[in-house]
């Protein structure tokens, strides 16, 4: 009955102090696509992600239904850091659906600019003040259009921002400074003082962001490279919820058992980054909802990394290939650059690659499942065959075209004036001269299952096999090669089929006996891939990489920093005269695909089990002038 | 295929560089160029303005899918009971003189590159096989050909063993001071409107390769603020003039309609 009571009394008081509008809510969701166009059009960061940001602590006074409530802590603002722009997950602060969606938009364009003078962007309340007005100001001047717009915001702010708020003289004082600088910006200099920090202003940016974490900060606490640090599955595969937490990063407390909190499971019900020791063994399968909850429930985690793994992992790394003796180093010590985009420098010898052949001595046959696919995918591509076929109506040939000719004089005779039609008919062949690469993806996220029984490397062992019974026939020279890396040192570059085999019963057994390996330095594997290619006669060099998600690796080789490699590494290639093209499973890949391969440069297949059949079509689409 | 014939006014120009004379340079001196940059930078405009400048004709030749080596030299037509030869634009170029235009020569079948490359170094012949004849090309004939890097398709890239027969020039985008001047010069367009026009565009290219596959070029500016000029609405001008030839994807079209807006208001 208490109980029952309670959830009354919190629906009421939670209903009385929420002035939001149910009805004319625009989700961040709906809007994203546009939005992020917008962001970048207007001078926005093109690797930046578009994410939902958490609500966050903003200190200010709350009026007593809030209080009563306990609600109204918590705000959602916007902000960016280096590899994502953080946008509220849903606006409905005013009752008008236009309105909220013109806040998305003019909070976009607030984040895309950057100041001309950064020097304004100095921290504290009044920084925020100066810096807020002067970033308006800003973006009004370089797109007046906004300017009607700006205005209607302000407005309709202005109206909601105080009800229900009683301010003393010097909170009053306050708020009115703020209701000036958003009418008229860069009117005001300082913000007068009060007791408490001013409620944060929904059109300006976040007076103090969330701090990122700083993924340099993890060389001070090296990983040892033995235990190699590493999951047996992306656990974000199944996660929807594109939603970023606020984190801090703290030292290991000196315990002798040592504490780790690194990932989420093992953060249960308490916010406060407590010095007390845990075992680090504590293999019980959290529930990923409960713990998803939790780390909502607090204002950030605390994470900290030390050299001890969970004894679990132990297991798995007995599970990982291990260089046996049938492998055949062609090449080793390739050293290859890298691209560091925080220091705009190009890294000299920074990767090291080692390129060897599977060897097992036996003679592979097609697997009987894939044989009838295999049968019908090599008639479908016939038509890549070269063949020589007469071509009719040229305007020269070696013989006369008959019909056209009977035609034309027809038409002559009967009095007709006509323009000379091509009469002649000629043998040729369809031209094609084209080498194809297929990088593929062996990195530990392929070990996934996808279904009970299959996991992902299964499936690329699937395309591998359909790809080149497709492609044995149709004189176009391909090669197959597959990567996997653990750190920058050790890229390990498998080859499957170079480009003087012949496809046959050992390559056939190479495929067989493909494993899925680390992680993915996908920068070097495709700057070593186009210097095969590169050296190929041919007048087309195609270049496919076959992946299931983002460049990462274990050192700092994740988020924007693999990006940037990986898209560099692109253009390399393209200057090299290679085309590029990338066939993902990902499917969040959406978010920066486009970045490093551009617009049509690459495709989502949804599902992964069509891949097998769909990469020999996708082929054929690729290489088929249209014409 | 075109061939002008000077008039006495030269089109405007407004030079990023010192291609004019780089260009008047090699047209002294024989050498066959290569101009690439994306399209609507500048590059026909170019060329008619420096034909007209070195007082030369003119022939502009579209490359095309189908466009075959006989296309450019000439091929026999049948007439009534006999045949007769007909010069193709290149061969009358080398005759009579002039500036030979390939525009888009990416675009045109391999066989063309057999008639091109002996132009190109210092035979400067063009060989007729269907009439036995060698033509030798006078001082005044000049090769020029263009390309678009950023707009091939798969199957198509210029030959290194191609490329490399050229003295290159690249195009790009004009700089907004000097694209805003150009846009007032052919439009005739007041200045405060074309730096908006200005500005949107180069909104527009930064989205190349992750939105879009092209930005806005100077031509569809031009085009934009012509219909502004003649009285159209600036937003629906932009739309029809910017944004549609950009985009066919619904989504794409009204974000980037957010972009024009934000420069003309809503």
């Amino acid at each position: 009955m208490e109980e029952h009571v309670g959830q009354i009394w919190d629906k009421l008081v939670t209903r009385l102090s929420d002035k939001s509008f149910k009805d004319s809510v625009v989700t961040l969701a709906q809007v994203s696509k546009p939005l992020g166009i917008f962001f970048r059009a207007l001078g926005g960061d093109n690797a930046l992600r578009i994410v939902e940001s958490t609500a966050t602590q903003h200190f200010a006074k709350r009026n007593w239904k809030h209080r009563v409530a306990g609600t109204g802590k918590y705000i959602e603002l916007s902000w960016q850091d280096e590899d994502t722009l953080h946008l509220p997950k849903q606006i409905n602060v005013f009752p008008d659906t236009d309105l909220n969606k013109d806040l998305y938009y003019w909070l976009a364009a607030v984040n895309a600019h950057t100041l001309e003078n950064p020097s304004a962007k100095a921290r504290g309340l009044q920084g925020w003040f100066a810096y807020s007005q002067q970033i308006t100001v800003e973006v009004l001047q370089r797109f007046p259009g906004l300017q009607s717009r700006y205005d209607r915001l302000v407005n309709a702010y202005l109206q909601l921002r105080n009800i229900d708020e009683y301010f003393n003289e010097q909170e009053q004082s306050q708020e009115d400074a703020i209701a000036q600088a958003l009418t008229k910006p860069g009117c005001v200099d300082q913000l007068p003082t009060s007791q408490y920090a001013p409620k944060p202003v929904l059109l300006w940016p976040h007076p103090n962001p969330p701090e990122v974490i700083d993924l340099s900060s993890r060389k001070k606490q090296p990983d040892n490279d033995a235990e190699g640090e590493s999951e047996p599955s992306k656990p974000q595969q199944n996660k929807k919820e594109n939603k970023r937490r606020n984190a801090e990063r703290v030292d290991m407390p000196d315990g002798k058992d040592g504490l780790i909190l690194h990932r989420f499971e093992s953060i249960f019900g308490f916010s406060e980054f407590l010095n007390i020791n845990r075992s680090t063994e504590d293999d019980d399968e959290a529930d990923q909802d409960k713990a998803d909850k939790n780390a909502d429930d607090m204002d950030f985690l605390s994470v900290a990394r030390d050299n001890q793994t969970k004894g679990g992992k132990i297991k798995f790394d007995l599970d990982l290939p291990a260089e046996s003796i049938d492998e055949v180093v062609l090449e080793s010590d390739i050293l290859l650059p890298e691209w560091d985009y925080k220091k705009q420098i190009m890294q000299k010898d920074f990767c090291s690659v080692i390129n060897y052949v599977h060897n097992t001595g036996e003679v592979g046959e097609l697997p009987e499942n894939l044989r009838r696919t295999a049968k019908k995918l090599r008639h479908q591509l016939e038509a890549l065959t070269t063949k020589r076929v007469w071509h009719r109506h040229q305007t020269e040939g070696s013989e006369l075209d008959l019909d056209a000719y009977i035609n034309y004089m027809g038409e002559r005779f009967s009095g007709h004036k006509v323009e000379q039609p091509d009469l002649y008919q000629q043998l040729r062949s369809t031209e094609r001269d084209l080498s194809c690469l297929l990088l593929a993806d062996f990195s530990l996220s392929t070990d996934t299952w996808l279904s009970n029984d299959a996991r992902i490397i299964d499936v690329i062992r699937d395309s591998l096999f359909l790809f080149s019974e497709s492609l044995r026939n149709t004189g176009d020279q391909f090669s197959i090669y597959g990567f996997s890396s653990r750190n920058r040192g050790h890229i390990r570059f498998n080859t499957l089929k170079t480009f003087e085999e012949k496809y046959n019963g050992i390559v056939r057994s190479r495929i067989q006996a493909i494993k899925p390996g680390f992680y993915t330095r996908m920068g070097a594997a495709i700057r070593y891939a186009a210097q095969k290619l590169e050296v190929q006669d041919t007048q087309q060099k195609l270049l496919l990489i076959l992946t299931d998600g983002k460049p990462n690796d274990l050192d700092r080789y994740e988020g924007r920093y693999g990006v940037e490699d990986t898209r560099r590494a692109i253009h390399e290639a393209k200057a090299k005269g290679l085309q590029t093209f990338c066939i993902t499973i990902d499917d969040q890949g959406g978010e920066y695909l486009p970045h490093i391969f551009g617009t049509n440069g690459f495709t989502i297949i949804r599902k992964p089990e069509h891949l097998p059949q769909k990469l020999p079509l996708l082929y054929a689409n690729l290489t088929t002038n249209p014409s | 295929m075109s061939t002008d014939t000077q008039t006495n006014e030269i089109p405007f120009y407004s030079p990023q560089g010192n291609e004019e004379s780089l260009f008047e340079h090699a047209y002294g001196n024989q050498l066959p160029v290569l101009l690439k940059g994306p399209t609507g930078s500048g590059k026909t405009r170019f060329i008619s303005h420096m034909a007209a400048k070195l007082n030369v004709p003119l022939h502009t030749v579209s490359c095309h899918d189908d466009l075959t080596a006989s296309d450019l030299v000439g091929r026999y037509l049948i007439g009534d009971g006999q045949t007769v030869w007909n010069d193709g634009p290149l061969t009358r170029a080398v005759r009579d003189g002039g500036i030979c235009y390939l525009d888009e020569v990416v675009e045109a079948r391999k066989d063309t590159t057999v008639v091109i490359h002996p132009l190109t170094d210092d035979r400067r012949i063009l060989p007729v096989d269907r009439t036995g004849e060698t033509l030798h090309a006078p001082d005044n004939f000049m090769l020029v050909v263009s390309y678009n890097p950023g707009y091939q398709s798969m199957m198509k890239g210029l030959k290194p063993s191609t490329r490399q027969r050229f003295i290159s020039m690249s195009f790009n985008y004009l700089k907004p001071a000097q694209e805003q001047e150009v846009v007032e010069q052919e439009t005739g367009i007041d200045a405060h409107m074309a730096k908006k026009l200005v500005a949107m565009a180069n909104a527009l290219r930064q989205l190349k390769d992750h939105d879009l596959e092209e930005g806005a070029s100077t031509r569809l500016l031009v085009y934009t603020a012509r219909l502004i000029k003649s009285g159209f609405d600036p937003v629906e001008a932009c739309l029809a003039g910017l944004i549609e030839p950009l985009s066919d994807e619904d989504d794409v079209v009204s974000a980037l309609m957010e972009v024009v807006y934000a420069s003309f208001g809503k």
